[in-house]
């Protein structure tokens, strides 16, 4: 009797390696995962950061007020943007402050001047005392920006405070 | 799949009751993997590219609570000035400044605070321009962190009149630049 040759119709390759180590990274990057907040989503800038050696303290994750001071990349000006992590600490804050303009009540972050700034240190301070201080600047700034920054603080009696800096590779 | 098994099954039946209907075993099932692989690599490429991997640090700094003047002993000082055009510059006291690269800086540290006579006891005064860079300033910070460890290191292993051994307390400010120090190192 002669031989039937089978044909190949479908043929099937074992996936289940595939699928493990898939979802072993898939949960990796799930607990990893850190989301870029409102404020970061909101922002038209990209602050570039001054590169320090290994350093091993990190930003503090909770109750953190961030002066920034980042060159608008529309419009190409110096601007201070004063941020609170704490979402219900920002609501008192600006809630508090007089100087922040209705529109921008809603945003997260805000384009303050040094008056402002002043004002809403103050204000952070008074909501919550041992909220810390971070000063976020870009690196080719010239330094009059940040010293001014740095007297807003003190005159608030915010003495303690750290600059934002990113690891040297 | 009934066809042939289905003719069977009824000649089966003919013969007897008790005969029971013979199982299929199934030897090996597969199941497609394809969706799911698929929805699995989207949702790992998703995580991938939105993860940030290196996330900020910060450098700590104080400052003192307003403008208080502090009288201090001349040879306990050690001053950094940084010009506009971010080169930098160091002095003692009231002596003349002079330039040093920001690679020495560290050295610089270590030697003046580990003097037997100023041990522990050297305050560091940075002073930057209003118009120098911001990263420069830092870069000079990060520095002085550096030689903290060795005079950190130093430090402990020394005892103070009392015996006690001692522990490293640092002095360090920043504050801007004053006319004085400007017209110093102007023509430098």
């Amino acid at each position: 009797m002669p031989k039937i040759k089978k044909k190949r119709m479908g043929f099937v390759i074992d996936m289940t390696p595939l699928v493990d180590i898939t979802f072993l990274l898939l949960t990796f990057f799930m607990f990893t995962a850190k989301f870029k907040s409102q404020a970061e989503s909101e922002q038209k800038f990209v602050i570039e950061r001054p590169k320090v050696s290994a350093d091993t303290s990190k930003v503090p994750d909770r109750d953190v007020a961030i002066i920034k001071i980042a060159v608008d990349s529309v419009t190409n000006d110096t601007t201070y943007y004063f941020e609170v992590t704490n979402e219900a600490d920002r609501a008192q804050v600006w809630g508090m402050s007089k100087s922040i303009p209705e529109e921008l009540k809603a945003k997260a972050q805000l384009p303050v001047n040094l008056d402002m700034l002043s004002e809403l240190v103050g204000n952070t301070k008074r909501v919550r005392n041992e909220t810390q201080f971070a000063i976020d600047a870009d690196k080719k700034l010239r330094f009059k920006w940040i010293s001014d920054a740095m007297d807003v603080l003190r005159k608030n009696y915010a003495t303690k405070f750290n600059y934002v800096t990113e690891k040297k590779q | 799949m009934a066809g042939g098994g289905g003719q069977l099954k009824v000649e089966r039946q003919k013969r007897g009751k008790a005969s029971n209907r013979k199982k299929m075993k199934r030897v090996g099932f597969h199941l497609d993997m394809t969706p799911l692989v698929d929805i699995t690599f989207l949702l790992l490429t998703f995580f991938m590219f939105t993860t940030t991997m290196a996330t900020p640090q910060v450098m700590e700094m104080s400052v003192p609570p307003e403008k208080t003047e502090i009288e201090v002993g001349e040879s306990k000082l050690l001053t950094i000035l940084v010009r506009e055009d971010n080169k930098i510059f160091y002095f003692h006291g009231s002596e003349d400044p002079s330039e040093i690269e920001l690679k020495n800086i560290k050295g610089l540290a270590e030697r003046e605070n580990l003097k037997p006579e100023v041990i522990n006891e050297l305050i560091t005064a940075l002073k930057p321009s209003d118009e120098a860079d911001y990263g420069i300033v830092v870069s000079i910070l990060d520095e002085l962190n550096l030689a903290e460890i060795a005079i950190t290191a130093e430090v402990v292993k020394k005892v103070d009149k009392e015996g006690n051994p001692m522990e490293r307390e640092r002095r360090f400010t920043i504050a801007p630049m004053n006319e004085e120090e400007i017209a110093k190192i102007k023509d430098l």
